[in-house]
């Protein structure tokens, strides 16, 4: 969502400047990697349930395709912007690049509230998105994925009008399918697992020892939830949670001290990810204000739920006992208050490298769906950790030698990379 | 004993040569390698972790070097997790056949935390693996389980990282799968006091060996042994005894023909009654890890990668010359070497000859090392690596060490007292220690009924009696035809360990067209000594050395058409002289 005060778009070219700057970017350079490379702005009518005809406007932006086909979400979304959509393809140019999968970025959308349409309507809309957008679309093209507010139905859908279309069984056209219908195992779990992969490199680094740290993490969804999973798993212990309560329209912090349990907290969620406020009572957990879990005494930091949550205001209350902040969420550090973290020797892992786990998964559904041969669970996230902690160790690494904070380290690897293949395809 | 690292997929490639994954135990195999290797480094220190050479108690200039070779250990934790997540106790309570339990462990996933340094592993390493069990059980019990639990080699040479971690996927599940098969939970069952249940722990270790062509072997496996139940010629029991082969050490532990000596007379005339016999019932196949194509998919195998080859194969390899000795027609003797043409035979004659490998004080020394570490009698399974062309230098891979159980109760019979009435059987070659009176059941093999072709049946019929008197408590004489537990239906009852666990006492008559040699595997053998279960052999077969006639008229418990279980009036008296490997089993009136 943009206010007037925030356009992520100009946010999004703000860090590049900074990083063109220090790999001092030549001119054109800079301008191919500035702006996307392909905008398409589509009006989809639709026929609605009550007879009339309704026409939404939808995008589809394409960042950067040097290194691979473009790949991005489609968000629907009421408050949808170009600049919203515009940024999330640079965004996602950067993720695709700094785990090294050969992918570019994009990211479409519709202006649409799906609360407010019928499912029927919602095919259609699909439908009508995907017949606007075919010749920019396809699996060696340009290939979506769910993001807000669509889901693995969307998908389908989408698919089976692109196959329509072509006349072909073309599962690699878009990813976020279900296991079963081209979707790929391990694709729920892998960024939340992603985050945790990456938290335990950077806490060898630290020489901690991940069963000796504690946790505090914003969110219950799917990445916060199967981070919360492994990283108790691998011995560590999340004291404070904190999700969204729908009756009450707010959210609230459930805390225990010993340890939460997942499978326990898991038990009393309901399908949108919200905790049994009375339940969790029961289970001797404290209830406490929605942004209590930020002001835990703990070692680790996991906001996995909303952009900008460590900010000016919220910093002070960030206890000296956290040594990492790990970014499931989007965005949940403001620029100003990264400084101050990495000032006070905390350690910030960037979200666009530390939450690419889903970004990875999708990659490897398209690869299964090409080949129409699909992995063992295992196979899948074992190749997800191994490209997870490449891509951790070789940031880390650049880090340390540049003496740079991680999120310049990555964003300096990714515009690298990219900079480096527009060159040698000879278009700058 | 302290646990090895931490696998750190920065540090694989370094001096860290045993490593574990997870926080969990050990096992007995792995725990056994890291007090060994914590050992080396302790003796030797002030030399770079243990592939420095054992050099200590061997000549300055002997040039072998010892050392484990590289293993990453998965504790139990990750066994556990495995269980957990894929809902697998479940499932492994209920009936079902070893084939559809190694399916669905198969299909199951490993844990999400470990997948990611199995991926690492298979990227950085491109050599052949061994993929073993280390039971917890085995640690917690102080017994050996030997041969109880699957050991998967896997070529591990894919140039595809992918293709290679598959490999080792299916390999850890395989082995994780063989803890609920069927001759594993026989097995347990024959155990008592177990108080705890079964957690696996896997070994995935560096296979010590050779590419040649598309095989890929040790010059020399060997299984060495403190305690020797068949001394010949001067030797003592507590010489010890020792077992080569060439090639994977699967021949020695399955039982097919190796050469066997005591390391105190490495060079005393073999056991044969001529070069023809020798010819005969010495090592002719090897077995090897298949590093070409593989033409038998077969995930749920454990052979899946391994190949047989014959001695023309070892030829062309050019791997027999410190190992062979070849049959000179003129002199009707063997010539060590193979320098010139003729019969090949394996009887490792060239390595002794080698004064820079001194390969006598090498095993001598390997066994008092064990010896020390366990504080009992030891069994120690190693490879050795030899240059094809020179010989030396050596590399000796120290595989396993389990403690042996040796009975020291004086019991002493003479010639005489195998002679006489009431006796049920008596041999001079028997295995063991000690007397035994609470026996009264017999489970015997039909004579009349007997036939190569039916062994497999036997083995089944066999695997039932003993589960019943096993829930029930009741100790029993086996006593059957052709060699137990042999890997060839043809040479005898093909039966695993966990078929005829109950029996306290087992009898083995030749049959008429082979020979009767005690060659049982060395895990089989491991089974009978650890178990302390009396064993006769008859090497002269059944006919004069088994009251038939008695026992068909003591009163029947069951029969099958091929098999018959009695229960006499009164028990039986076993007694076995394990110092002149006499025994005899007495009946009353």
């Amino acid at each position: 969502m943009i206010t007037e005060s925030f356009n992520p778009f100009i946010v999004a070219q703000k860090q590049f400047d900074r990083i063109a700057d220090m790999l001092d970017l030549d001119p054109a350079v800079r301008d191919i990697l500035r702006q996307p490379m392909r905008e398409i702005h589509v009006a989809v009518p639709v026929h609605m349930d009550d007879g009339k005809v309704r026409v939404f406007r939808g995008f589809r932006v394409q960042h950067n395709d040097a290194r691979g086909p473009y790949k991005g979400g489609v968000r629907f979304h009421p408050h949808e912007t170009i600049d919203l959509v515009r940024a999330m393809s640079m965004w996602m140019t950067w993720k695709c690049t700094v785990v090294d999968i050969p992918l570019g970025g994009s990211m479409g959308g519709v202006i649409c509230d799906p609360h407010n349409m019928s499912l029927g309507e919602q095919e259609r809309l699909c439908r009508g998105w995907v017949r606007q957008l075919r010749p920019n679309l396809g699996p060696l093209r340009d290939v979506p994925s769910p993001d807000v507010m669509t889901n693995a139905q969307h998908m389908l859908w989408m698919l089976d009008e692109y196959e329509a279309l072509t006349g072909e069984k073309v599962p690699g056209f878009i990813t976020g399918k279900p296991v079963g219908m081209a979707g790929s195992l391990g694709r729920t779990e892998a960024t939340g697992y992603g985050l945790i992969y990456a938290l335990r490199e950077a806490l060898k680094e630290e020489k901690i020892r991940i069963s000796d740290t504690n946790a505090s993490v914003q969110g219950f969804g799917s990445v916060a939830r199967y981070a919360i999973e492994l990283y108790t798993r691998l011995g560590g212990k999340v004291i404070a949670v904190s999700c969204w309560d729908q009756s009450d329209k707010k959210p609230y912090t459930y805390r225990k001290s010993s340890g939460v349990d997942y499978e326990e907290l898991k038990g009393i969620t309901d399908r949108y990810g919200g905790i049994d406020k009375i339940k969790a009572q029961e289970l001797d957990y404290e209830v406490l204000s929605g942004d209590a879990w930020l002001e835990q005494s703990v070692d680790v930091l996991v906001p996995a739920a909303l952009e900008n949550q460590i900010n000016k205001e919220t910093l002070s209350r960030v206890r000296s006992s956290v040594k990492v902040v790990a970014e499931g969420a989007n965005g949940p550090t403001a620029p100003d208050a990264d400084k101050v973290l990495e000032e006070r020797g905390v350690l910030v892992l960037p979200d666009f490298l530390v939450n690419a786990g889903g970004a990875i998964c999708s990659y490897f559904e398209q690869v299964q769906s090409n080949m129409n041969y699909f992995w063992a669970k295992d196979e899948v996230l074992g190749k997800l950790d191994w490209k997870m902690t490449a891509a951790f160790m070789g940031v880390s690494e650049l880090a340390k030698k540049k003496k740079l904070s991680l999120r310049d380290a990555a964003y300096l690897i990714s515009v690298s990379r990219v900079a480096i293949a527009c060159r040698e395809r000879g278009w700058v | 004993m302290s646990k090895p690292p931490n696998f750190d997929r920065l540090l694989f490639g370094s001096e860290e040569r045993i490593m574990r994954i997870g926080n969990g135990e050990l096992g007995g195999k792995a725990g056994g390698l890291v007090s060994i290797a914590q050992r080396l480094e302790k003796t030797f220190s002030g030399s770079a972790g243990f592939s420095a050479r054992a050099g200590a108690n061997l000549r300055a200039d002997v040039k072998v070097e010892i050392d484990i070779p590289r293993m990453v250990v998965l504790t139990t934790e990750v066994f556990s997790s495995f269980m957990k997540q894929n809902d697998l106790h479940e499932f492994v309570k209920g009936e079902h056949s070893d084939d559809r339990i190694a399916m669905a462990f198969d299909r199951a996933s490993l844990p999400a935390e470990i997948v990611g340094d199995l991926s690492a592993l298979a990227d950085e390493v491109r050599i052949p693996l061994a993929v073993r069990s280390s039971s917890l059980l085995e640690d917690a019990m102080y017994h050996p389980f030997a041969g109880v639990y699957a050991t998967k080699m896997i070529p591990n040479n894919k140039p595809s990282r992918d293709e290679r971690f598959a490999q080792l996927r299916e390999a850890i599940k395989f082995v994780y799968a063989s803890t609920f098969f069927e001759g594993a939970k026989q097995y347990r069952r024959s155990l008592k006091d177990i108080s705890q249940e079964e957690k696996m722990a896997v070994i995935i270790q560096e296979i010590v060996g050779t590419r040649i062509g598309d095989r890929y072997y040790p010059i020399v496996s060997g299984v060495l042994r403190s305690h020797n139940f068949y001394p010949t010629g001067h030797a003592a029991p507590e010489d010890g005894v020792c077992s080569l082969a060439l090639g994977l050490g699967k021949t020695i532990v399955d039982g097919e023909p190796s050469w066997s000596f005591s390391p105190a007379y490495p060079k005393a005339p073999p056991p044969f009654n001529n070069l023809g016999d020798m010819m005969k019932y010495t090592q002719t196949r090897f077995w090897s890890v298949n590093m070409g194509m593989n033409t038998d998919y077969d995930p749920l195998g454990e052979n899946e990668y391994l190949s047989k080859g014959d001695l023309s194969d070892a030829e062309f390899d050019d791997s027999l010359r410190f190992i062979a000795s070849t049959y000179d027609l003129r002199s009707d003797r063997l010539l060590p070497g193979v320098a010139k043409k003729g019969p090949r035979v394996l009887d490792f004659a060239p390595l002794f000859y080698m004064e820079d490998l001194a390969f006598e004080d090498l095993l001598k020394d390997l066994l008092k090392m064990g010896e020390d570490e366990l504080g009992t009698p030891v069994e120690i399974e190693f490879a050795m690596n030899l240059d094809l062309k020179k010989g030396l230098p050596a590399r000796l891979g120290f595989l396993q060490i389990r403690p042996m159980v040796v009975s020291h109760e004086k019991v002493s019979l003479s010639e005489d007292d195998l002679k006489g009435d009431n006796i049920l059987v008596s041999s001079e070659q028997t295995l063991g220690n000690g007397c035994n009176e609470d026996i009264r059941d017999i489970v015997y093999v039909k004579p009349d009924e007997f036939n190569p072709d039916v062994t497999t049946q036997i083995a089944k019929d066999l695997g039932k009696i003993n589960e019943q008197l096993l829930e029930e408590e009741i100790p029993y004489l086996l006593i059957g035809l052709g060699r137990w537990g042999t890997s060839d239906p043809r040479c005898g009852v093909p039966v695993l360990w966990g078929q005829i666990s109950g029996a306290r006492a087992i009898v083995e008559a030749a049959l008429p067209d082979m020979d009767a040699g005690m060659s049982q595997g060395s895990h089989f053998f491991h089974n009978v000594t650890s178990f302390e279960v009396f064993y006769f052999s008859l090497p002269g077969g059944a006919d004069k050395t088994i009251d038939w006639e008695w026992l068909s008229l003591q009163p029947k418990e069951s029969e099958t058409q091929y098999v018959r279980h009695v229960r006499c009036k009164e028990s039986l008296r076993i007694l076995v002289d394990g110092r002149s490997g006499r025994g005899v089993i007495r009946y009353n009136g």
